[in-house]
């Protein structure tokens, strides 16, 4: 059009019209991608007063949590919410499901969901709700726990576990990482279990009942009169490694009390044989023995009262153990990653406070020293959570709240926890078990088949 | 104006969702959610991208109004 132009026109063109339209072009880019850039750094930072409150939640976690081992608690697992699921199941069903061992109602769990309820209710966010594919979450949950206990501890304690030196626990959380990027891919296919809707009140109170069953129960035992059915851990008790273990207690660091097997007999030199006189544990036995996770306890007024702080904090917060590597990854949110950070360093000071830390990868209390186990168990645990939507505490909370899935979701992990001990899938301080590989196999095949189905439900559109 | 539906959503799809929506960084969005962690998530990560945050609670939940500042 220009080359047709002529005289005094085209001069205007060329030398005023022309140049006055590219400054104007470049100063409207320049000013968009300023305004953009801007708006592109807010965003990119995503680091909000929020992400310090979550920070302060996780350190008040993690010290409370390490604060409570001080107190009874099992080592580095002052709060862990597949072990003490677990043991709560083996308190109800410890007989059917060989849990000797592993049966005490933790009253820790009893606090978190009642501090929780007390939380939700006042800031009138209880709200009843479900329908999510809630046996899709059962099974998802029952997966969790049964790789949880493969690893032994949830994604909590794998925290926890480092913060009290136990290198083994890297494997874990770098599995905690790769199970978060499974689960992302999983999410950017479209995957989600549907929305849920609003349901009758009652459902909405499933949870809040499950722990006054509890606190009804834990208030028996603790008066000795917990019904015949049930199992409960001899405080303080020590196992040896033998098959079938020793199982005894001790006074002033010595074995004193054998509990069993009936009729088994102290020898002067510190083993253990039957009334046959048989070698049942040998001297060196008895004294690598370890103490029986569910006789290590906080006394129960503290460990309740805890537990309601916890509950609070964390309904309040949100705190999540994988949230905060998923939502960093996702949608470069890092206020729960400050979570696990805090709770991480919280847990480690008090650890050094207390003389609990104990840095290195033998002798770590329940725990094993299986890279890969540790690494694949972690990996498909968190798959699972990744898949519910968030970590096994989320779950309480949010049942606490009145989502019936995460009551669901709760139940399927009480259910896995009894699964696992009876089919002797859970890991032991000696490692893996036999089947635990076959197991494992299994749940990846299940998680892929329920991502699968669920795969274009509509979660985030794709392109 | 952009107006994005979180209700009944697990984590992390409400924050996704409106993550999506402030791509074309609109003057005014409105999210409605039903659960308290859909709300406290999404009023932090608007207020963190530089919107001014109001929350109408009602029987159904929560609607999240936000207007860029």
């Amino acid at each position: 059009m220009i080359v047709t132009l002529l005289g005094p026109e085209r001069e205007f063109y060329t030398r005023v019209r022309l140049p006055l339209s590219v400054m104007l072009c470049i100063m409207t880019t320049y000013n968009r991608t300023k305004q953009r850039w801007r708006v592109g750094m807010r965003r990119k930072v995503g680091i909000g007063a929020t992400a310090w409150i979550v920070g302060g939640a996780g350190l008040f976690i993690g010290a409370v949590a390490s604060w409570l081992v001080s107190q009874g608690n099992p080592g580095n697992m002052g709060l862990c919410v597949a072990c003490f699921l677990r043991d709560i199941t083996g308190f109800f069903a410890g007989v059917a499901t060989g849990q000797a061992a592993t049966a005490y109602i933790r009253p820790e769990i009893i606090g978190i969901i009642i501090g929780a309820v007390a939380a939700a209710v006042l800031t009138r966010e209880f709200r009843p709700r479900g329908g999510s594919a809630t046996i899709l979450r059962f099974v998802l949950g029952f997966i969790f726990m049964v790789s949880a206990l493969i690893f032994l501890g949830c994604t909590v304690r794998a925290w926890l576990r480092l913060a009290g030196g136990d290198l083994n626990a890297i494997w874990g959380i770098l599995g905690i990482v790769a199970g978060v990027i499974v689960g992302i891919v999983i999410l950017k296919q479209g995957y989600s279990l549907g929305r849920s809707k609003k349901v009758s009140g009652i459902l909405g109170w499933a949870l809040p009942a499950l722990a006054i069953v509890l606190l009804v129960f834990a208030g028996l035992a603790a008066f000795d009169s917990r019904p015949t059915f049930t199992t409960q851990t001899t405080q303080g008790a020590f196992a040896t490694g033998d098959s079938p273990p020793v199982v005894f207690l001790k006074e002033d660091g010595a074995i004193a009390t054998v509990l069993r097997p009936d009729g088994a007999i102290i020898t002067a030199e510190g083993s253990v044989v039957a009334a046959t006189g048989e070698v049942l544990a040998s001297a060196e036995s008895v004294s690598n023995a370890r103490p029986q996770p569910g006789g290590r306890r906080a006394p129960l007024a503290i460990a309740l009262i805890a537990g309601l702080l916890i509950g609070v904090v964390a309904q309040r917060t949100r705190f999540c153990s994988i949230g905060g590597i998923r939502d960093a990854i996702l949608v470069r949110r890092y206020d729960l990653l400050f979570g696990v950070a805090g709770l991480l360093i919280g847990a480690a000071v008090v650890n050094m406070v207390l003389g609990q830390f104990r840095l290195g990868f033998e002798n770590q209390p329940v725990a094993h020293m299986d890279i890969l186990g540790n690494f694949v168990a972690m990996m498909v645990a968190s798959v699972a959570a990744m898949m519910l939507g968030g970590c096994p505490f989320r779950q309480i909370i949010v049942g606490a709240e009145g989502d019936f899935d995460g009551f669901a979701a709760v139940v399927g992990m009480l259910t896995g926890a009894g699964f696992a001990h009876w089919a002797l899938l859970a890991s032991s301080a000696k490692g893996l078990a036999p089947l635990a590989w076959p197991a494992i196999g299994v749940m990846v095949v299940i998680l892929a088949a329920i991502a699968f189905v669920s795969r274009r439900n509509g979660a985030i559109s794709r392109g | 104006m952009k107006e994005v539906d979180v209700r009944g959503l697990s984590c992390p799809m409400p924050l996704v969702e409106t993550k999506k929506a402030l791509d074309s960084e609109p003057d005014t969005i409105t999210v409605l959610a039903d659960s308290g962690t859909a709300k406290a998530n999404v009023v932090a990560m608007l207020k963190d991208n530089g919107y001014e945050v109001a929350v109408d609670e009602s029987v159904d939940g929560y609607t999240i109004s936000g207007t860029r500042t």
